[in-house]
């Protein structure tokens, strides 16, 4: 029950973040590199504006990062968007500037943010932080929301449409600017929300963002744009992977193990015959529909 | 025939590059000069990070040496002149801290280092500073394996803190020791050295665990710990993980009232993000900015009123405000702008400070003998002299120094 739980809350968090930076490479065709110091933002605005409770904080994070985002898409990646690699290194730009500023407003000295509930719950006779419980509810409960908001609404169908052919969209009568600033906004909004809401777990620094992106591009390696459901899936795997590592084994030979398993598997897929497998059985699970 | 001159072009130019390429060795491989000029005021090398992730406490470092160095010249210098310093931002990276203290010794023409605040950083001046026979004093807590001859370090050492705080933690709480660490030297010479003197004290080590730096997730480590039920936590987990595990270890309901818990995350620099986890709980420190003695009291007057500083001054900027009087003390004594000499003197010098009386460095090791002092945690980052703990003598030889 332990490993499951844990399971669920790592999952949250990297989901969360995956999925975002997911939906800005479909719509984008850019690694949103600044995805990490976004979730860094939402964990300030949730440690600072004690003012308020803890769960408008997290509100507050989500609303107070719309403007600022439509701000980097509109006036620093529209621009360069001829030259992937340009706006890539724009958003890395923008990430590093993020980490300036947090410095230069609250010091590198880490900070927390207090749980809202200090409690434990009895999970099947395991006791188990609420909080933590709570994060890991809330980070799945928005996945499935978007999951289906991707699959399941027009908004969902035109992100995939601009991901899969933006010309072809285009011509089909998709706005693929305003697509682009709505996917930017949405994938960088679940980067903040997922700082704010696992703020009260981790330790709330300037350069905090700087670790989320390695498990986040590790399950971005594993899917491709468009592919929401598979980043998600890849987030899930990824997550199951660090924790089961870590419960049998100590954590720095787990650490080992865990990149050797992502580097391998990355480089098994890239082989013709395992790609050309993956693809069959991707035709079996979702046969296409006769009109 | 025209006969060859004895200098032929190809001679002259073999000659030409066999000499570049020797220039360009030694400037590689060491710091050709030393530094110093007897004449000029004594100039004081500062690498601190001041930027990056430990740039807060690389800050405390610089104001407390600041205020060090002016308290001297406030009383006429050394050697009648006003003592200068450069400081430099390392970032806390060993590279770079190499390249500025060469840069400092060779060109600043600094009699003396100080600084540093992570231990690699530490170990690369200490290797520039023997090149350069320049003396190099340290504040950090904690002390490495190694010694080099020219570096003393002012912080306490490991053995000093565990010393009187293992027995104590052990007496109150219970024999199940466990040691939790971030995965890197100085935790793992911290668990040998803790586990010795746990074992003395009638102790057993029930787990050890580490992690590596950057952790984010810490329910297994939490998971086993729990699992081996220890009354005594001790912890060198560092950095933001140190604030991580904590605040987890208190969710998981191992960090409870009924466990010892002493360590890293006990420190000043983490009050601030563990307050409520650290209230109460006692931590054996070198130097508090509660501590009764008017030299002390008029040091932590002038950091608040001067860097408007209300949080608990971090233990490094007494221990360096202190530290660069010790040195200033023996560059004195030397009454030359003379590197060496002046290392010399740092050895046999014997220098009375709020840190004891007759502070001194142990030939062997080269870490102060001085005071200790437990504190108890208020709330509000109150570290509270419960007891002075006298000289906690720390002689234990070290390779290089020994």
């Amino acid at each position: 029950m332990d490993v499951l739980l844990a399971i669920l809350s790592q999952f949250g968090l990297y989901g969360l973040l995956t999925l975002g930076v997911a939906i800005i490479f479909a719509a984008l065709r850019v690694v949103n590199l600044a995805q990490g110091d976004l979730a860094m933002t939402g964990a300030y605005v949730a440690a600072t504006a004690t003012t308020v409770a803890f769960g408008w904080r997290v509100l507050l994070a989500c609303v107070l990062c719309v403007a600022p985002l439509m701000m980097i898409e509109r006036i620093l990646l529209r621009r360069p968007l001829a030259d992937g690699l340009a706006t890539m290194l724009v958003t890395w730009g923008v990430g590093m500037a993020l980490r300036q500023v947090a410095e230069l407003v609250f010091t590198s000295t880490s900070r927390t943010a207090a749980a809202p509930v200090e409690s434990t719950v009895e999970l099947l006779g395991t006791p188990y932080p609420a909080y933590r419980l709570i994060s890991g509810l809330v980070a799945v409960a928005v996945i499935g929301a978007v999951l289906f908001a991707a699959y399941r609404t027009g908004w969902g169908l035109t992100l995939r449409a601009v991901a899969d052919n933006p010309t072809m969209a285009a011509l089909l009568g998709t706005d693929p600017r305003r697509m682009r600033t709505a996917a930017f906004v949405a994938g960088g909004m679940l980067a903040v929300l997922a700082g704010a809401l696992y703020s009260p777990l981790l330790a709330v620094n300037p350069s905090m963002g700087f670790g989320l992106l390695v498990p986040m591009f590790f399950a971005l390696l594993f899917s491709r744009p468009g592919a929401l459901g598979a980043a998600v899936t890849a987030a899930f795997l990824v997550a199951a992977l660090a924790v089961l590592l870590r419960t049998w084994l100590t954590d720095t030979l787990a650490d080992a193990l865990f990149y050797i398993v992502i580097i391998g598997a990355a480089a098994l897929r890239s082989r013709s015959h395992v790609r050309r497998l993956l693809s069959w059985s991707r035709r079996i699970l979702s046969p296409a529909r006769s009109s | 025939m025209v006969p060859s001159h004895p200098f032929s072009r190809t001679v002259v130019l073999t000659t030409v590059a066999a000499a570049l390429l020797t220039l360009t060795a030694c400037s590689g491989s060491a710091v050709s000069s030393a530094a110093g000029d007897s004449g000029a005021p004594l100039k004081i090398g500062v690498v601190v990070p001041l930027t990056g992730p430990v740039g807060e406490t690389g800050k405390a470092l610089q104001r407390g040496l600041e205020l060090g160095v002016q308290k001297v010249n406030d009383s006429g210098g050394v050697g009648g002149k006003k003592v200068e310093y450069v400081v430099v931002d390392d970032a806390g990276d060993p590279a770079t801290s190499t390249q500025l203290a060469r840069k400092l010794i060779q060109q600043d023409r600094v009699s003396m280092l100080f600084g540093t605040i992570t231990g690699d950083t530490a170990e690369a001046v200490s290797k520039v500073a023997e090149d350069a026979k320049v003396p190099f004093g340290t504040a950090i807590l904690g002390d490495t394996e190694g010694c080099f001859p020219y570096s003393w370090g002012f912080g306490e050492s490991t053995r000093q803190i565990l010393l009187p705080s293992v027995p104590e933690l052990i007496g109150t709480y219970g024999k199940r020791v466990a040691i939790v660490g971030s995965d890197y030297n100085y935790p793992h010479f911290y668990a040998g050295i803790a586990k010795e003197i746990a074992k003395s004290a009638g102790g057993t080590i029930v787990a050890e665990e580490y992690s590596p730096l950057g952790q984010t997730d810490w329910q297994s480590v939490i998971t086993r710990l729990k699992d081996a039920e220890p009354d005594v936590l001790l912890s060198m987990v560092v950095g933001a993980d140190a604030v991580a595990f904590s605040r987890q270890a208190k969710q998981f309901g191992l960090l409870t009232s009924r466990l010892g818990y002493d360590g890293a995350p006990l420190d000043t620099d983490y009050y601030p993000a563990l307050a409520d986890l650290v209230n109460g709980r006692t931590h054996v420190v070198r130097w508090t900015d509660q501590l009764d003695n008017a030299e002390s009291k008029e040091f932590v007057a002038d950091y608040r009123a001067k860097y408007t500083f209300t949080p608990p001054i971090p233990e490094v900027a007494g221990n360096a405000y202190f530290g660069v009087q010790f040195f200033l003390a023996a560059a004195g004594k030397v009454g030359r702008n003379d590197p060496q000499a002046i290392n010399t003197e740092i050895g046999k010098m014997r220098f009375d400070s709020p840190l004891g009386k007759g502070t001194h460095f142990e030939p062997a090791n080269h870490l102060l003998q001085a005071d200790m002092l437990e504190t108890t945690i208020e709330p509000g980052g109150a570290y509270k002299v419960t007891r002075n703990l006298g000289p906690i003598a720390d002689n234990v030889a070290k390779q290089g120094c020994s």
